[in-house]
């Protein structure tokens, strides 16, 4: 609640300036002019059909990268031979920074939403296997004992003991991944797209609509937060165990 | 009926550390053999040896004549520190060590064996909102749960202060009078091997090997304070500093092992 003193405090002050004329409002319009904006675009429909698509592609991409990142995390923190094989090649390609493959994804894939996808999948991925697989090598040896003197087999060990130890790094880099995932989205619909709250952020660029901008950058803040929030809800439940204060809202 | 024979065995480990040079250790069906040694001398190699854990380099271990090969359902163990499941609840914990049991013979037990260790009422916490003593207890019953032939104890009391522990020695015999598995166990602690073992075995270092082997006439429930108590007890001492001085001089930490020769 304290940490709303500053940011209130400033729009107050902002709304009170504009308001008696002290300064302008064109480029740093006040918070009336965008609940006013917001209202507009709500009004009409534009805001959900900007939402939607933006959250269509986020969770998409998200779902993708995600899966593949788990997986193959999995099969290199499980497999050394794997390992040996596939991670090398994972490291080269991280060390290419994600946005770069942009122009490469338009030519393979179009302009359209694949590439689109694509983009935020990748951005996704890395972390995801990154933190699963640093888990997997880091469980404890002594905990994998316990499952083998009480008779585990090794699938047994992996379902009762890794996959149990490695859930709250695992979580964790599920939220790393859904924070990149909101700032691939943007880099993406910023490339080009016909709705998406990132075209309401080019278009009020073009348009000179400094309240667009700032009402699409609230509604991500809002959408990204949201659904950390849902994540971290969902997570609840599995990770009652733990006695650390990391998953705190 | 649970024999567990030792014979000849050796362990070097990859680095080329040589652990232990031809171990003979034989624990009749239900008795209780204590373990004594410094520090090094390779006493937890030997129990990860019998848990299957660790491979022997020579000799061979069986149980009531038959060779072990890895891990055995016969065989179970409770570590230095609790290593409970921490995503686990206490009874969860419990119930996971009598993976092999029926459904409904597995929860009867669990809950006879929460109340014999004392913690009923405390199934459904985390480990981490128990005391490292009630811990050790929950350990203590899943090593217990699956009609284990054979109990390895690797100093389990270790890490306790004299109160948890004499109550947890008074609940390991308690326990071991009604359920009558054949223990092997590993301590640094004189008093706690002649208040609860038939027999001690006394090893000593570089490489480990068993110095000579003690058995402990004292009727149970034994008295702390009786001076047949002590005497066994400067026995166990003699013994282990007879061990001290036929340790050559050799390479390796020398004042680390434990004991201090005062009889
Ligand atoms: N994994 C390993 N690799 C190499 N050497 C090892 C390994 N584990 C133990 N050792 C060595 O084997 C010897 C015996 O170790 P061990 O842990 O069995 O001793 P211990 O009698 O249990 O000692 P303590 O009383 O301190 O627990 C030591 O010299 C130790 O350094
Ligand atoms: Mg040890």
């Amino acid at each position: 609640m304290v940490g709303l003193v500053i940011p209130v405090g400033l729009a107050i002050l902002w709304e009170i300036a504009v308001r008696y004329g002290v300064v302008g409002g064109r480029l740093m319009p006040p918070p009336s002019r965008l609940a006013q904006t917001a209202w507009a675009l709500a009004r009409s429909g534009e805001l959900l059909v900007h939402i939607e698509a933006t959250m269509t592609r986020v969770l998409l991409g998200f779902a993708l990268g995600a899966t593949a990142g788990t997986l193959l995390g999995m099969l290199n923190g499980a497999s050394p031979l794997a390992n040996r094989l596939l991670d090398p090649s994972i490291q080269a390609l991280r060390s290419v920074p994600s946005i770069a493959w942009v122009p490469l994804f338009i030519l393979w894939l179009g302009i359209f939403e694949t590439s689109k996808l694509a983009l935020i999948a990748l951005g996704v991925f890395f972390p995801v296997y990154l933190g699963i697989f640093t888990a997997i090598q880091s469980v404890d040896r002594k905990l994998i004992e316990v499952g083998r003197v009480f008779g585990l087999s090794s699938t047994g060990i992996a379902l009762r003991i890794t996959w149990p130890a490695v859930m709250p790094v695992w979580i964790a880099s599920l939220r790393t991944g859904l924070g990149l995932g909101f700032m691939f989205v943007v880099a993406a619909e910023l490339m080009g797209a016909s709705e998406g709250l990132g075209y309401l952020l080019l278009d009020g660029q073009q348009m000179g609509r400094a309240d667009s901008i700032l009402v699409a950058m609230i509604i991500f803040a809002l959408l990204g937060k949201a659904s950390d929030s849902v994540l971290v809800a969902l997570s609840r439940p599995v990770l009652r165990w733990q006695d650390t204060n990391r998953m705190r809202l | 009926m649970t024999r567990l024979t030792v014979r000849g065995i050796g362990k070097t480990y990859a680095d080329g550390t040589e652990a232990l040079r031809g171990v003979d250790v034989h624990a009749a069906d239900g008795e209780i053999v204590a373990i004594l040694g410094g520090s090094g001398c390779g006493k937890t190699t030997l129990l990860r040896l019998i848990a299957g854990l660790d491979e022997t380099t020579t000799g061979a271990i069986d149980v009531d004549g038959v060779s072990l090969t890895g891990t055995n359902p016969a065989i179970s163990a409770v570590f230095q520190e609790p290593r409970l499941l921490p995503w686990l609840t206490a009874e969860a914990n419990i119930a996971f060590g009598g993976r092999r049991l029926a459904t409904e013979e597995r929860q009867a037990r669990m809950e006879s064996l929460l109340a014999r260790v004392g913690l009923a009422g405390y199934g459904k916490r985390w480990p981490r909102e128990l005391s490292g003593g009630q811990q050790q207890r929950i350990a203590i019953a899943r090593a217990l749960i699956g009609h284990p032939g054979v109990l390895l104890l690797d100093e389990p009391f270790s890490a306790l202060d004299p109160f948890t522990r004499a109550s947890l020695h008074d609940l390991l015999l308690d326990l071991w009078r009604e359920l009558r598995p054949t223990v092997l166990m590993v301590t640094h602690d004189i008093e706690e091997a002649v208040v609860l073992a038939d027999r001690i075995v006394v090893m000593r270092p570089h490489p480990g090997r068993v110095q000579e082997t003690l058995p402990v006439d004292l009727p149970r429930p034994r008295n702390r304070l009786a001076p047949a108590f002590d005497l066994t007890k400067r026995n166990v001492l003699r013994a282990i500093n007879r061990s001290l001085a036929e340790v050559p001089s050799g390479p390796g930490p020398t004042s680390g092992n434990g004991f201090s020769p005062w009889v």
